[in-house]
């Protein structure tokens, strides 16, 4: 069952007079089937304490580890693997690549550590049906609605079964019809998999629908 | 990948045509080379038709030995020919033409051309005999079909002219000749024949060999002096060639004659003798050794012409005297003094008198007997002599004494029936004969009256042609050589069955007698045998020349013409590949956020470079493919100037495109990796952006203070500088070129590495946005991507070092040529002549010294060779040689092997390793020679010895750029058969000296006399240097308009990006006028920053060279050049002004 500790972790920004000190010190422990959702006021850090669960962004000090293992203390392939196969992100902005089709896009992570692995694309087309974009196999992503980008993109995060899921504000540009709809899509999809989501959006509405809920306040977690 | 380049098209067409016009630019440079190299070759193709090889021979030699080195040479086709250097005059027009090459040919020369149309010189068809002209020399003289030409060239002598024997008036040496012109040659072909490589337009004139003959040489067997040879069997046309040579030569090919007339008394003698009148020290030492060999006793003899023997009151007029020792042997026959005793040995001043002249002098022993003769010093200065000798005894007229050979033939008096016939190449008093001379003469002819020492005789009439006249061999004691045959009256010069294949399994040193076959088991055929296996052909003045090996080695260039135009494009390549670079760099920045969603789901960092990296040379590929084409383009439009605006560089306009596959697949791979180097630095950051960043859309630094490597840079890179300006300063020419090239690509380094470090620490002030706060802004801006911004400045930068540079060295202001410290050496005119001077240039006539008015003239004695300058695009391998008299002085030394007030002293300096002191032009030598100071030029000597030409110093700018130069007398002992003095440095006024030279050329037009003023042969020398730098000019300037491109293309981009600031900037109250001016600003402080560095560096490299040559740099003109630059770089900008006054402020505004 997989499990994540941050301990005392900090993040700074900048040096000397102009050093920003964004995190102080966060102290979280989840587990499998735990959902959360952090919120917080702009520049709290929320979006920096997902990039560092993510890998995406080193700490400044404190540690991370996820079943044990600090992944920053992992050689850079064995980083990127891990970005890879434990983690799935979906951004504010879905970054779909507009030189490919929805399929294609969802099938990306499966070719980051070639081969892709067996039964790859049954995998991403069962997603994509699941996130009700069965027949938008072949579009471009300019040929998709914000909503459907956004599904397309949580698809996408979900191709290689990652054990974390970790969104940055999923719905901040949606329409509230569409973020209600990808959060529901986010839920729905954590309860069937039984892994842990971690979801960051500043919209109370959003953050409602989350059992369990976090706030940064002065760099450091709290439960709301 | 596919997905990705598709998507992306519009940015990646961009960079393919970035990586295009780079793979055009460098494989055109190649081509260029190839070019050079595939043009000189078909010249040299052309130029030679079927011909293979020569054999090139200082002395005309027997015709027949073409046929029989051809018997020896299966399957090859062998031409004899005869070629002399003549001036040509057309009588019409008075059209002169100096450095015509005269050829006489038989049929078998012009069917070595098969595309040739037969060529009939043998019929008369005009009023004089035929001749066929090449289109070069037509076109000079105005000649064509019909038209008559006067041609005047010196007649061979087997007598060297610097001897009493072969002097003579120049008057008497020149041979003219009237012909008409039948047909112009094209200068492509036979037309263009010569022996040496050459892209000049060749003076040919080809006239029926028989005729020639006629008219220069003497009646007898038919001569050459040249055979011209094609095909045969084996491997190599060549292969082989100098034995068959050697094997086919007869002994009279190798300058020597054997005399058989034996003593009238006592043993059978043979005479070695030598058409030269003299034997030199190589063919005696040659029968020395037979001698030794066959262990014939031999007798070296002196003899010489008198011009009186006087004692008390008496004298005999024009007599022979020799100089030997007395006989060692029986063998050689009896030399007895009157009383019957052997004739005594003579010390250093002694003297013999035969009986007649004893009693016609009435001379006893004791006696003092003054001879007086002629010696001949340098510069045809014929001076009287006297030398007073005791007379120790008198011989008996008989035997040694008697034996006419002691005398060759002399010319002018061999042969004359009585003593007033005499035509000797001297002044004598025929008034002095007396009866009883005729007498002597009738019974005895050019017998010796007269006998000294062999010490004394070299001393006296010794010379650098020989110290012998002839060498007496008797069969060695004991042996009846003679019993088997020879006899009275036989001239032993002919071959006879005595092969010389015979001999050619025993090396030198070896004895004779075991090798020898029955038919050459006589004395005499020993002799020769002997002779034939001492002598090898190079020691003879033979040399066997492989034309097509070497003309196609010398297409190699002197200049490597691939490397040359690299060098010259490297800006435009340079600029070329940065602006692939930046257009590939700008596509990635704007697919940041991929890069970063990559990263972020799990791609390794290397994976993504990887990936891009893959793309980048996809695109390079098509690039390159598509840039071959441009190649080829570019190559033929660097021909095209070459045959036009840049003629004078190459001299004739024979550059036409070459493409070869092999180079056009290197510059291919070459541009794919410089491009993909170029691609490779752009993706350089990829790996170290934060992934959060990239996700931003931005590749920077983020949250990271600026870094101080450019300080740490731009500090080495001065110190670089400073390490080479060290370095330069006691470097020779090449390398200091080099290093000081190094010098401003550091200063260049030093200065965009401190502009990046100062670029990112600006502060903002706080009246930005007041008065000056502009330009603050703007310059705060430009740190904003500070990799585009140095980019720019980069670009700008180099293209004014470029500018600065080249405007340094076209720098060479009016030379003054009468200052001795000059180029010219302080002479105003060079001369050359068709035709040997033996005096001095004022003694050739009134007029001539009329004309010289008081002027100077220092004569040079000349060996024709390649030209070393950079007017010959062919490798020279045998270069020109200019003995210089030891009076010479003057010219500006950039280097010497040693201080002296003279350098020219130098020549005559005896260096300890045999190698010969001398001088040479600094340009030639480093470019064209690739050698430099205390280095060696090797090279064949007449004898074919290698020589070392061993630079002791180096001339700047001089007018020797076409030859090296060594001392008279190392010319004279390694290049004896080059007589007289062919080259001339004339000093008269410069205002007056066009007038002075067509005065002399009127006057000397007979031996082709052609002078022109050193100012105009500096500016053609000149000339090519300028034409280079205005290569380098116009290539610099399309990588300035490329830099230009790139740097609209960045500001465009930045505009783009920052729609979203200058919409916040409008909010807050700019107008767009202002928005404009902080965008033309951002831009202005870009150029002027790269003008500010470049021609700072350009300034600070160029330095050292200004201060040598004392100029200034031109800097209104340059300054000039520059703000056009800085007004293209502005006119660039108004594309991104442009831009900000179409962008959607509002809408930006809004989406932000």
């Amino acid at each position: 069952m997989t499990t994540l500790r941050l301990t005392a972790v900090g993040k700074t920004f900048g040096a000397g007079a102009t050093r920003v000190e964004v995190l102080r010190g966060v102290d979280l422990a989840l587990a499998a089937g735990d959902a959360v959702a952090v919120t917080g006021p702009s520049g709290s850090g929320k979006s920096t304490l997902l990039h560092i669960v993510g890998a995406l962004d080193r700490p400044s000090s404190g540690g991370v580890e996820v079943d044990g293992t600090d992944p920053f203390a992992l050689p850079e392939r064995e980083l990127a693997r891990f970005r890879n196969r434990t983690v799935g992100f979906v951004f504010q902005d879905h970054h779909l690549l507009p030189q490919y089709t929805v399929l294609e896009n969802v099938l990306l992570p499966t070719l980051a550590f070639p081969p892709p692995p067996a039964g790859a694309e049954a995998t991403a087309r069962r997603l994509l049906e699941r996130v009700g974009l069965g027949h938008r196999l072949a579009h471009r992503p300019a040929e998709l609605s914000g909503g459907e980008r956004q599904r397309a993109a949580v698809a996408r995060a979900l191709v290689n079964g990652p054990a974390l899921l970790l969104c940055d504000e999923p719905t901040g540009n949606l329409d509230r019809t569409n973020a209600m709809a990808v959060t529901d899509l986010l839920l729905e999809l954590e309860e069937e998999r039984g892994k842990l989501l971690v979801v960051v959006t500043h919209s109370a509405e959003v953050a409602a629908r989350f059992a369990r809920r976090l706030t940064l306040v002065e760099g450091r977690c709290v439960e709301a | 990948m596919r997905r990705s380049l598709i998507h992306y098209w519009r940015p990646h067409l961009a960079v393919v045509l970035g990586a295009a016009v780079t793979t055009a630019v460098l494989t055109g440079a190649l081509v260029v080379g190839d070019s050079l190299r595939g043009s000189l070759e078909d010249l040299t193709l052309d130029r030679l038709g079927r011909i293979d090889w020569a054999v090139v021979a200082e002395r005309p030699f027997r015709q027949t030995l073409a046929a029989d080195l051809a018997a020896r040479r299966a399957g090859a086709h062998v031409a004899p020919a005869l070629t002399l250097r003549a001036s040509a005059t057309e009588p019409a027009s008075g059209a002169r033409a100096s450095g015509v090459a005269l050829w006489g040919v038989d049929p078998d020369f012009f069917s070595l051309y098969p595309s040739l149309e037969p060529v009939d010189l043998a019929t008369r068809r005009g009023a004089f005999p035929a001749a066929a002209v090449s289109r070069a020399l037509a076109d000079e003289l105005g000649a064509t079909a019909g038209s008559e030409l006067v041609l005047a060239f010196e007649r061979p002598s087997d007598v060297p002219r610097e001897t009493l024997a072969g002097r003579q008036e120049s008057s008497e040496t020149v041979e003219v000749l009237r012909l008409t012109v039948d047909r112009v040659l094209p200068d492509r072909g036979a037309g263009g024949f010569g022996l040496a490589p050459r892209q000049t337009r060749a003076r040919n004139v080809f006239v029926d060999l028989r005729r020639l003959q006629r008219a220069v040489l003497a009646r007898g067997s038919p001569r050459v002096n040249v055979l011209l040879g094609a095909g045969g069997e084996g491997e190599s046309a060549t292969a082989g060639l100098e034995a068959d040579l050697d094997a086919a030569l007869r002994l009279e090919d190798l300058g020597l004659s054997l005399r058989c007339d034996g003593c009238r008394e006592g043993a059978e003698v043979i005479t070695v003798q030598s058409p030269r009148f003299v034997i030199d020290d190589v063919r005696a030492a040659a029968v020395a050794r037979v001698a030794a060999e066959l262990e014939a006793p031999m007798q070296p003899v002196l003899t010489y012409l008198a011009n009186a023997i006087s004692i008390g009151g008496r004298s005999v007029p024009y007599s022979t005297i020799a100089a030997l020792e007395p006989p060692a042997a029986s063998a050689l026959g009896p030399f007895r003094s009157i009383d019957g005793q052997p004739a005594p040995a003579l010390a250093g001043d002694e003297i013999l008198l035969n009986r007649w002249a004893a009693e016609d002098l009435a001379a006893a022993a004791g006696d003092e007997a003054t001879v007086s003769y002629y010696a001949l010093g340098p510069r045809d200065e014929l001076a009287t002599r006297t030398r007073r000798l005791r007379v120790r005894g008198v011989v008996a007229m008989e035997g040694l004494a008697v034996d006419p050979y002691l005398t060759p033939e002399f010319p002018g008096i061999e042969g004359a029936e009585d003593i007033t016939a005499w035509n000797p190449p001297f002044p004598v008093d025929l008034s002095r004969i007396r009866p009883q001379d005729e007498a002597y003469w009738d019974e005895y002819r050019a017998t010796p009256k007269a006998f000294v020492g062999a010490a004394l005789g070299r001393e006296l009439w010794g010379s650098r042609f020989g110290s012998l006249t002839s060498i007496r061999l008797a069969a060695p004691p004991g042996e009846d050589y003679w019993s088997a045959k020879g006899g009275p009256g036989k001239e032993g010069s002919g071959k006879e069955g005595s092969g010389k294949e015979g001999s050619g399994e025993g090396g030198p040193g070896e004895g004779a007698s075991g090798e020898l076959g029955a038919g050459e088991a006589d004395f005499r055929a020993r002799v020769e045998a002997g002779l034939r296996r001492r002598l090898d052909p190079h020691t003879a003045g033979f040399a066997v020349r492989a034309l097509r090996e070497e003309g196609l080695r010398a297409a190699r260039g002197a200049t490597d013409f691939a490397g040359l135009f690299f060098g010259l494009s490297l800006f435009l390549i340079v600029s070329a590949a940065l602006l692939a670079g930046l257009l590939f760099r700008l596509g990635v920045e704007h697919r940041a956020p991929e890069v970063g969603l990559l990263r972020a789901i799990g791609f390794p960092a290397a994976r993504v470079r990887r990936r891009f990296l893959g793309e980048g040379l996809l695109l390079a590929v098509a690039g390159a493919a598509l840039g071959l084409g441009g190649a080829a383009a570019y190559g033929w439009a660097l021909l095209a100037g070459l045959r036009s605006w840049w003629l004078p560089a190459i001299g004739e306009p024979v550059l036409f495109l070459h493409l070869r596959p092999a180079t056009l697949a290197l510059g291919a791979l070459a541009s794919v990796t410089v491009v993909g180097a170029a691609v490779a630095g752009a993706l350089r950051r990829l790996g170290r952006a934060p992934i959060v960043g990239l996700l931003a859309g931005s590749i920077g630094r983020d949250g990271r203070p600026p870094s101080r490597r450019p300080l740490w840079i731009g500090l080495v890179a001065l110190a670089a500088a400073a390490g080479l300006t060290a370095a330069a300063l006691g470097a020779e020419a090449r390398a200091a070129a080099g290093l000081a090239f190094g010098v401003g690509a550091s200063l260049l380094t030093a200065g965009v590495a401190l502009f990046a470090h100062h670029g990112a620490r600006k502060p903002l002030r706080a009246n930005a946005l007041g008065r000056g706060g502009a330009a603050t802004m703007a310059v705060r801006n430009t740190a904003r991507n500070r990799g585009r911004s140095l980019l720019c400045v980069t670009l700008m930068a180099s293209a004014c070092f470029v500018i600065v540079v080249v405007a340094a060295n076209r720098l060479h202001g009016e030379i003054d040529v009468a200052d001795p410290a000059s180029g010219a050496g302080g002479f105003s005119l060079v001369a050359e002549t068709d035709v040997p001077v033996y005096r001095e240039l004022a003694a050739e006539g009134a007029g001539v010294a009329a004309a010289l008015g008081g002027a100077r003239a220092v004569p040079f004695r000349l060996l024709p060779g390649e030209d070393v300058s950079c007017l010959n695009l062919y490798q020279p391998e045998r270069p020109r040689i200019l003995g210089a008299p030891p009076e010479l002085a003057g010219f500006r030394f950039v280097q010497t092997a040693g201080e002296r007030a003279n350098p020219w002293e130098l020549l005559a300096e005896p260096l300890a390793d045999g190698a010969i002191p001398a001088i040479g032009d600094a340009n030639s030598v480093a470019w064209i020679l690739h050698s430099g100071l205390g280095q060696d030029v090797v090279m064949e000597n007449e004898r074919g010895e290698p020589i070392r030409l061993r630079l002791v110093g180096l001339l700047g700018k001089s007018i020797f750029q076409s030859e090296l130069v060594i001392s008279e007398a190392q010319f004279e002992r390694h290049f004896p058969s080059r007589t007289g003095y062919s080259y001339f440095l004339l000093d008269p006024p410069p205002a007056n000296a066009d007038a002075v030279a067509a005065a002399l050329e009127k006057e000397l037009g007979r031996l082709g006399f052609d002078a022109v003023a050193t100012r105009e042969r500096l500016a053609a020398y000149q000339a090519v240097e300028d034409t280079y730098l205005s290569t380098f000019q116009t290539l610099g300037g399309l990588g300035l308009v490329l830099g230009t491109l790139g740097m609209g293309v960045v500001l465009l981009r930045n505009v783009l990006e920052r729609q979203a600031e200058l919409a916040t900037l409008s909010a807050l109250g700019f107008r767009r006028h202002r928005l404009r001016d902080l965008v033309l600003l951002e831009n202005a402080f870009l150029l002027l920053a790269g003008l500010t560095i470049g021609a700072a560096a350009g300034a600070a490299a160029t330095a050292p060279h200004l201060a040598a040559s004392g100029e200034r740099l031109p800097w209104p003109s340059l300054a000039l050049t520059l703000a056009a630059v800085f007004a293209l770089g502005m006119l660039a900008s108004t594309v991104a002004v442009r831009a900000v006054a179409r962008l959607p402020l509002l809408a930006s505004l809004r989406a932000r």
